[in-house]
């Protein structure tokens, strides 16, 4: 078992001095162990890690569990919340269509919200990569369910993140150059200092996650935590055990995890609350003018 | 700028707050696929001269007093405090947007710029820094409507003076008259504007269709549209409204002139009645073979300019093509057309309010477009795009001749 070993090496360069025996006392039961006690032994190593860490730690904890969830709630209720407002504020008292009209308005607006042709038509070079970053950010989400062992959909001894890593680089690629053009004139001119941080926001997001996938799938010794790791922390989290993730993510790279998914529970905070809300009001916004 | 202003500015902000609004204000992702759609902006690069531009400024202040965001991280939005400086940039965006929805064919998500421009005109309004000249003409037309039954004889006498001019285009009918003026039970009520160019074409046309028709007592325009007055501009339109249904007429018919018709078709609610565009009649009565047009009367290359607020915004695309065709075998199209088609730059009231140097500065584009149709005669079918495209034919010294399709219809009609 290299990985175990590996890993619980990692573990106990990882523990400071005040758990360093009781970590090294897990190894040690780890190394003359079967398989399943041995993860036992590694689980206990980490929580030793994770327990001697100080208040580091408690962040850590803070930020890879219940942060996670207080953040999908934030995001489902903020977007519910959203939606209400508008259901609630007077109705428009007559029409916004453009003509000529479309013989199916309700189509219309799914085409426009999914083609964006408008885009395509005026300025296709920008509508390239917003097909690519659009595609790849579902793919990226069905790539995070294909993490939790409930919900694979490779095959469970695969070491690739779904795409191995190319979903990464076509949502790193079109965010720089969404960048890149928000620096230039005359996109420049009409953007807020929002709007350029939420771009800063989703690039560290995704290097840290490409950093990630790509060892995973293309380093020569892979990421410190591999996929199987991350289906434990996922499994964890599907089911509400609440346990500690340092017990199955070991080793010191376990910080830019841990940055990882803050990015990312500040990125599902926001949504409901920036302009990426675009994702829920797009149809509707469209069917304004197709209806 | 005082609190109990800053405050009833607010008030009235949150009266434009319905469901399409906020997701106008919400959704906007300021790609910039938007800038190049205005005119304003292709005649003169400037980003306040942008929808993104103007609709930034509402944003900013709907930021401000109306989301979370403006309140903890104002800096995050650059939101704008309702003060004498953001007014005059709100007036600067309002009065530089003709609210020809064009950029809302360009959006990805249809933001209605136009829209957001009736909550700058509506503060506008609040400050009491709106166009005076648009007020007043509003108000008169409010006024008029008041003491319609007091000018009755004299608009009465004034119109049936027309009936000599009208003969002169299509003889007079033993069967009807020439002209009528609130008449019962027509098939269709035309309204005019105070003009008798908007009068006497329109009259041969129908009177050569054997139409039973009657002359509306009130003008179509409605200054409160262009001011940005939803109160008015419904007691504008319900003037009508009122006298078609006292008439019991079939069909209300809106003079060429693009505001009148979507107020009326689309702004204004519920009517018992059938509401078209001139364009729409003439056409009909072609396809009905009710009107024969000569094709040799009208010389040279003839191009069409689609008024915003009748094609873009009203859905008349179609027809005046199809009258055209009855004009003319030598017709070519604007390039752009139909629902992208550059804006004249004359609506949303900078004709009423007089503005020609803005006009003739913003409306380059559109002379470029009229020149690079190799034309020599433009017709349309509104007059604030009529005012400016003879402006701009003389302002860029184009040598084109801008007609109503009304007048070039009236001057082709085959006599018996």
């Amino acid at each position: 078992m290299p990985s175990v070993s590996d890993a619980v090496s990692a573990a106990t360069q990882a523990a400071p001095q005040a758990a360093t025996q009781q970590a090294a006392q897990a190894v040690s039961a780890a190394t003359q162990a079967t398989a399943p006690a041995a993860t036992d032994a590694v689980s206990s190593a980490s929580h030793a890690a994770a327990a001697a860490g100080g208040p580091l730690a408690a962040v850590y904890y803070f930020i890879m569990v219940p942060m996670v969830y207080l953040a999908i709630l934030a995001l489902v209720v903020g977007v519910v919340w959203r939606i209400v407002v508008i259901l609630r504020s007077p109705a428009q008292p007559y029409s916004l269509t453009l003509y000529p009209a479309a013989r199916f308005g309700v189509f219309a607006a799914f085409r426009d919200a999914f083609g964006m042709r408008q885009v395509r038509q005026h300025k296709p070079f920008f509508w390239v990569f917003l097909v690519i970053f659009h595609v790849a950010f579902i793919l990226l989400i069905l790539a995070h369910i294909d993490i939790i062992p409930a919900t694979r959909m490779l095959p469970a001894a695969s070491k690739h993140m779904l795409g191995a890593g190319s979903v990464g680089v076509a949502l790193t690629v079109s965010l720089g150059y969404f960048i890149l053009r928000r620096f230039r004139s005359p996109v420049r001119e009409i953007s807020t200092p929002g709007d350029y941080l939420l771009l800063l926001l989703l690039l560290f997001l995704f290097l840290l996650g490409d950093m990630i996938s790509w060892s995973n799938s293309w380093g020569a010794h892979g990421f410190v935590m591999t996929k199987k790791d991350f289906a434990l922390y996922f499994d964890g989290l599907a089911r509400f055990t609440f346990a500690d993730p340092r017990a199955v993510l070991h080793g010191s790279h376990y910080h830019f995890v841990v940055l990882h998914v803050l990015f990312a529970n500040v990125f599902f905070i926001l949504l409901p609350f920036t302009k990426i809300v675009h994702t829920f009001f797009t149809i509707p916004i469209n069917l304004l003018r197709r209806k | 700028m005082d609190a109990a202003t800053s405050t009833k500015l607010k008030q009235l902000f949150e009266t434009k707050l319905n469901g399409a609004m906020r997701l106008y204000l919400d959704t906007c992702a300021r790609c910039g696929v938007c800038v190049e759609a205005c005119h304003v902006y292709a005649s003169m690069p400037q980003l306040r001269y942008s929808a993104v531009g103007r609709a930034e400024v509402v944003r900013k202040v709907f930021k401000r007093y109306f989301k979370l965001q403006g309140k903890i991280a104002p800096w995050l939005g650059e939101v704008l405090p309702m003060d004498d400086q953001t007014m005059a940039a709100v007036s600067d965006a309002a009065w530089s947007c003709t609210g020809c929805r064009r950029c809302m064919v360009w959006c990805p998500f249809g933001i209605d710029t136009q829209m957001i421009m009736s909550i700058a005109k509506l503060l506008l309004i609040g400050a009491d820094k709106e166009p005076k000249l648009l007020t007043m003409l509003s108000d008169m037309s409010i006024a008029k409507g008041e003491g319609a039954e007091e000018t009755k004889a004299s608009f009465d006498q004034a119109v049936m003076n027309l009936a000599p001019e009208i003969e002169s285009l299509w003889p007079a009918s033993p069967d009807r008259p020439t002209i009528s003026v609130g008449a019962m039970g027509a098939n269709v009520m035309y309204v005019a504007l105070a003009g008798k160019h908007s009068i006497v074409p329109a009259a041969a046309i129908m009177n050569a269709a054997g139409e039973k028709w009657t002359l509306s007592r009130f003008e179509a325009v409605n200054f409160a549209a262009f001011l940005g007055d939803p109160k008015k501009m419904q007691l504008i339109a319900r003037r009508i409204h009122d006298e078609a249904i006292r008439l019991q007429a079939k069909e209300v018919v809106i003079v060429e002139c693009g505001t009148a018709y979507r107020v009326m078709k689309y702004m204004t609610g519920y009517h018992p009645f059938k509401v078209s565009a001139f364009v729409e009649l003439i056409a009909r009565y072609v396809r009905e073979g009710r009107i024969h047009l000569d094709r040799s009367r009208l010389p040279g290359k003839v191009t069409y300019h689609d008024p915003c607020q009748i094609a873009r915004n009203g859905g008349v695309i179609e027809e005046p093509r199809f009258v055209i065709s009855h004009l003319t075998d030598n017709f070519v199209e604007l390039q752009p057309n139909r629902e992208n088609n550059w804006c004249c730059g004359g609506g949303g009231g900078l004709v009423a309010m007089g503005e020609k140097e803005f006009r003739m500065a913003s409306g380059r584009v559109k002379a470029d477009q009229m020149k690079a149709s190799g034309a020599q005669v433009i017709c349309t079918a509104c007059e604030n795009c009529h005012t400016q495209l003879t402006d701009l034919n003389e302002h860029y010294s184009l040598g084109m001749k801008v007609e109503f399709l009304s007048h070039l219809v009236a001057n082709a009609l085959v006599k018996p």
